[in-house]
């Protein structure tokens, strides 16, 4: 019946259709060109092909042997096949020399009309001695121990070449075949496909069970419809899309494991049945769907009729994935933005400190000897930023050349999260900030940025994010405990999280108590990450305890007034300096501050003024003293002038009243002149 | 009142003498800067307070470098108001870093100079490494030497350099105030095979300083005391000599002996009234919700403020009077 090797072929594919192919050989004298139908069938074939299957069978059975006589020669090793004259003329175009334990390939003489010829299962090594066979049709070398093919020079006429099971390593000598139609290679050793350009009737081409690693060079076969490639390592395909008929391809148990290595199979038009099963790729939660959104042409995949609802879905998922794609470009972009973005504004960052170092131990080694390089930057203290230096797909680097203007700074808000980097941001809180964005933060992160900046803007921040309870410093030249002082000012801190990167107030022994104890009025709840319990806040006052009782009751009254109103004063000022301002909000503005200041009166003299608010303030009080000065030395002079008078006043009065006394005393000696004279003084006055 | 010592001296002299003018300038320099606030409640009550603050040694808070350094008696005021703020991270018994002492230094004074503080972390670690912890009572007791004799250490350590490099001890040197400091140090590495300099010539030449120098100075029967078990002896050796010296301490009267430094029973009872009602805030704080005080800031700590000015009349232990000293 039906030739076994190709019922057992397919059979081991993992699916229920028999789709063994049938051969039939119409044997109507037609010239050299017959047709040679292979058709693909489940039903019986025509009624003349009945016919020539019951001699096939005939044929092709194992009593085939006892009509066949295998002469050795002596002149040569090869044996010489000698048919009895009524087989000769039964099956005169055929011949059958399945299972005769052959070695090699007997010499057959006067069959030069052969036109089947079968030497399935035998143990021949090397096809010789068919040469004169020149109208030969089929020939069937199945399962043998064949290691190359040759031998086949000849056989100008050749149309069915069955060489499976054999031990064939490489393709080749198959030049004069041109009118092969089906090329059988399965379950060999071959690793490359090669040498079949010329074969541009080939319709069928068996290459299963081989060792091919990829498909490629396949373009002249024009005419090739079914392609078989199951069980190689195959990892990827190419020129596929140079077979103008391939219908039927099977590409099972090899090795695909992405679509972009068969990605020539969308390109060819002609393809509807497909096989992926047993390769990584149909273990993919995207394969079907991939498969039927780039191949639209399919009508089977992995022996399943493909339906309209699957290919609905197919680009239903296609277009999300897609989406999803364009999604995680844009994310990765904006995140390569990022980081560039925060890259430099680290690098600024380290210049500025560097900047101000280098001024720092210019002043104090004036007379070294060695000068420092002020635009020297030392790698080793450049800031820890990660560099991340992963691979960026070509997409990226071209949207990125775009990125000609890298910013100084970066603000963003993720969910409940303000991030500011780089002073530049601090100006980003003058924005018109939509109630329901800012309501949603509660947590503002400041990195490159000078603490003493960041002061500066906290009465903004008081305002425009009122629910931020969580701070976050890093990078901030946080450096005294003193600089605490300025979180007061704000309403409210529930956690507090000081990196010690960048921030030396860190490694300070005493500088969480000292925290707790200035803002205690917060009651916090964490400071880097870590609970504040009772006994923190315990330890905390009685570690400063007595330095709030300081600051607040031996300090002189109008002390503590001029302090407070001065802290009260700077926060009015901001307030008054924020832009888009009614004057209705800042009076409500004042009495809110005026209120939560008083929170916790005693320790509400310790402030922070920054450095260059501070010196500010002392260059102003100069002049005062200035003036306070020459005033105090004026009154000195005074003082001491009248001291001086008074002092010449003691020395001299004793005689000075002597004197007075005599002087009286002479006057009245004379009692009638003392008379006149008085009388002449009244007269006078009048 | 009238001694015939205090008439025997010209005005200014006197007036000088005593940093009266000083105390008058700062007086009304504070007078200007806050006119609103004190004609609020006239000039003769700000006087009082001002001249009660200095003499409780209260005035220096808060103010800038410059004014705490100005006159001997404010310095002292500092050394004490800074042993009455810190003395409980020193009894708690942490051991901290130069930069954390000047860090405190610095809430009590915004711009207190680095220096000074390096300077007195020399004498305790005798100019080793200089991130070392130290207590809290060798720091203070150093850095009190190192500020309240600033000018006079500088002086002694240019005769001290002197002395090494064996010039003439008797010729009058008058440093600034960074070189002295600065020259030191090459020299101590010199004085690798020679420890230091011979003891009773170094005390002769601070003798002749003293009786020079304008600026105060240890007396000099003290020093003559501290000298006196030692053959030769480093600078440094020198100053630790002076902070750790009783009887020098008590001369300044701004801190109690080493013994007593962590006592101080009138603070401890204050704050322990201070921790109890922190207490109570924080957990009556975590059960009512927040609402502000009725009524506005000024008025709550007015009533504050004069519960205080009544407990601060009550005389204190180691209350400093203003008085003359030799």
């Amino acid at each position: 019946m039906i030739p076994g090797k190709y019922r057992s072929v397919s059979g081991r594919a993992a699916n229920n259709v028999n789709c063994g192919l049938h051969l039939v050989i119409q044997t109507s004298s037609l010239p050299e060109k017959n047709k040679v139908e292979f058709k693909l069938n489940k039903d019986t074939s025509s009624f003349p092909g009945r016919l020539l299957q019951h001699d096939l069978e005939r044929n092709y059975s194992s009593r085939q042997g006892d009509h066949i006589n295998l002469v050795s020669s002596s002149l040569s090793s090869f044996p010489i096949l000698q048919r009895s004259s009524e087989e000769k003329i039964l099956y005169s175009d055929r011949l059958s020399l399945e299972r005769q334990k052959l070695t090699v390939c007997p010499i057959i003489n006067g069959e030069d009309h052969l036109r089947l010829l079968n030497f399935q299962h035998n143990f021949i090594t090397r096809i010789q001695n068919i040469s004169n066979l020149q109208k030969l049709i089929s020939l069937d070398l199945y399962d043998n121990q064949i290691e190359e093919i040759s031998g086949l020079s000849t056989l100008r006429c050749l149309r069915v070449l069955l060489l499976g099971k054999n031990r064939i390593k490489k393709i080749s000598n198959l030049e004069n075949l041109k009118s092969l139609d089906v090329l059988d290679l399965h379950g060999n050793q071959i690793t490359k496909i090669e040498n079949i350009n010329h074969l541009c009737e080939l319709r069928v081409l068996n290459l299963a069970r081989n060792f091919l690693s990829h498909v490629d060079n396949l373009n002249g076969l024009d005419s090739l419809t079914e392609l078989n490639l199951r069980h190689n390592q195959i990892t990827f395909v190419r020129d596929v899309d140079n077979l103008p008929c391939l219908q039927h391809l099977f590409l099972s148990f090899n090795n695909i494991s992405s679509f972009d290595s068969v990605s020539c199979l969308a390109d060819s038009s002609s393809l509807s049945d497909i096989t992926f099963d047993g390769n990584p790729i149909a273990q993919e939660s995207w394969y079907k769907h991939t498969v039927l959104q780039n191949m639209m042409q399919l009508r089977q995949l992995d022996m399943k009729r493909i339906t309209e609802e699957e290919r609905r879905m197919a680009s239903v998922l296609a277009k999300k994935e897609e989406e999803k794609k364009r999604e995680s470009h844009k994310q990765s972009l904006l995140k390569e933005k990022r980081r560039l973005t925060i890259n430099n504004v680290a690098r600024q960052w380290d210049l500025q400190q560097q900047r101000v170092a280098n001024i720092a131990t210019n002043e104090d080694r004036k007379d070294s000897d060695s000068p420092q390089d002020p635009c020297q930057i030392d790698g080793s203290t450049l800031s820890a930023f990660p560099e991340e230096t992963g691979p960026l797909d070509s997409g990226l680097n071209n949207a990125l050349q775009g990125l000609s203007v890298i910013d100084t700074y970066l603000v963003e808000v993720d969910g409940d999260t303000l991030s500011l980097y780089g002073s530049g941001a601090l100006e980003s809180l003058d924005r018109n900030w939509s109630v329901q964005t800012a309501g949603m933060i509660t947590t503002v992160s400041f990195t490159f940025i000078e603490f003493d900046e960041i002061v500066q803007v906290l009465p903004k921040l008081k305002i425009k994010f009122p629910n931020s309870l969580h701070l976050k410093f890093k990078e901030t030249n946080l450096v005294m405990l003193q600089q605490f002082n300025a979180l007061a000012q704000l309403r409210r801190i529930d956690q507090l999280t000081i990196d010690p990167q960048g921030n030396p107030v860190v490694n300070f022994t005493l500088w969480k108590y000292y925290v707790l104890f200035r803002l205690s009025h917060f009651s916090m709840q964490k400071i880097n990450g870590t609970e504040v319990t009772q006994n923190d806040m315990i330890m905390a006052e009685r570690l400063f305890g007595i330095l709030a009782h300081v600051a607040s009751s031996e300090l002189p009254q109008y002390r503590l007034i001029s302090i407070l109103g001065d802290a009260r004063k700077k926060q009015f000022q901001y307030l008054l300096e924020s832009k888009g301002k009614k004057p209705g909000i800042i009076n409500e503005e004042n009495n809110d501050s005026k209120r939560l200041v008083g929170e916790n009166t005693n320790r509400a003299t310790l402030n922070y003024t920054t450095r260059d608010f501070y010196n500010e303030k002392l260059e102003e009080i100069k002049e005062k003293k200035k003036f306070c000065k020459t005033y105090i030395e004026d009154l000195v002079k005074e003082a001491t002038e009248i001291n001086m008078k008074n002092e010449a006043l003691q020395k001299l009065w004793p005689q000075m009243f002597i004197e007075l006394v005599r002087d009286a005393v002479i006057e009245i000696r004379n009692k009638n002149s003392y008379m006149k004279l008085c009388l002449q003084q009244i007269t006078d006055q009048k | 009142m009238l001694s015939p010592e205090r008439l025997a001296l010209p005005d200014y002299e006197y007036l000088a003498q005593r940093h009266v003018l000083t105390y008058m300038e700062d007086a009304v320099c504070q007078l200007l800067e806050n006119r609103e606030d004190i004609s609020q409640y006239g000039i003769a009550r700000f006087f009082t307070e001002y001249f009660n603050s200095v003499c409780q040694g209260t005035h220096i808070l808060f103010r800038e470098f410059s004014f705490v350094q100005a006159t001997p008696h404010n310095r002292v005021s500092f050394l004490r108001a800074f042993w009455r703020c810190f003395r409980t991270v020193g009894k708690n018994g942490d051991l901290l870093t130069m930069k954390e002492y000047h860090c405190l230094l610095q809430l009590l004074c915004p711009d207190f100079p680095l220096e000074l503080t390096q300077k007195a972390a020399r004498i305790v670690l005798m100019d080793d490494a200089m991130d070392c912890l130290m207590s809290f009572s060798d720091f203070l007791f150093a850095f009190q030497i190192q500020f309240y004799y600033s000018e006079f250490l500088d002086s002694v350590a240019a005769i001290y350099e002197d002395l090494l490099s064996g010039k003439n001890p008797n010729t009058v040197i008058v440093p600034t105030s960074s070189s002295g400091q600065h020259r030191q140090r090459p020299a101590l590495g010199e004085a690798g095979m020679l420890e230091g300099v011979e003891a009773s010539l170094f005390y002769q030449c601070l003798e002749n300083l003293c009786d020079r120098h304008k600026y105060s100075c240890p007396p000099p029967a003290l020093v003559k005391e501290a000298l006196s078990n030692v053959q030769r002896l480093t600078f440094y050796g020198f100053l630790m000599a002076l902070s750790k010296h009783h009887g020098i301490n008590q001369a300044l009267g701004a801190l109690p002996d080493k013994g007593d430094l962590m006592h101080d029973p009138a603070m401890d009872e204050e704050l322990e009234r201070l921790v109890v009602r922190s207490k109570l805030h924080r957990t009556s704080r975590q059960h009512r919700a927040k609402e502000p005080g009725a009524f506005g800031f000024q008025r709550r700590e007015k009533q504050e403020a004069l519960e205080r000015v009544s407990s601060a009349s009550v005389p204190m232990p180691y209350h400093y009077r203003w008085e003359p000293r030799e």
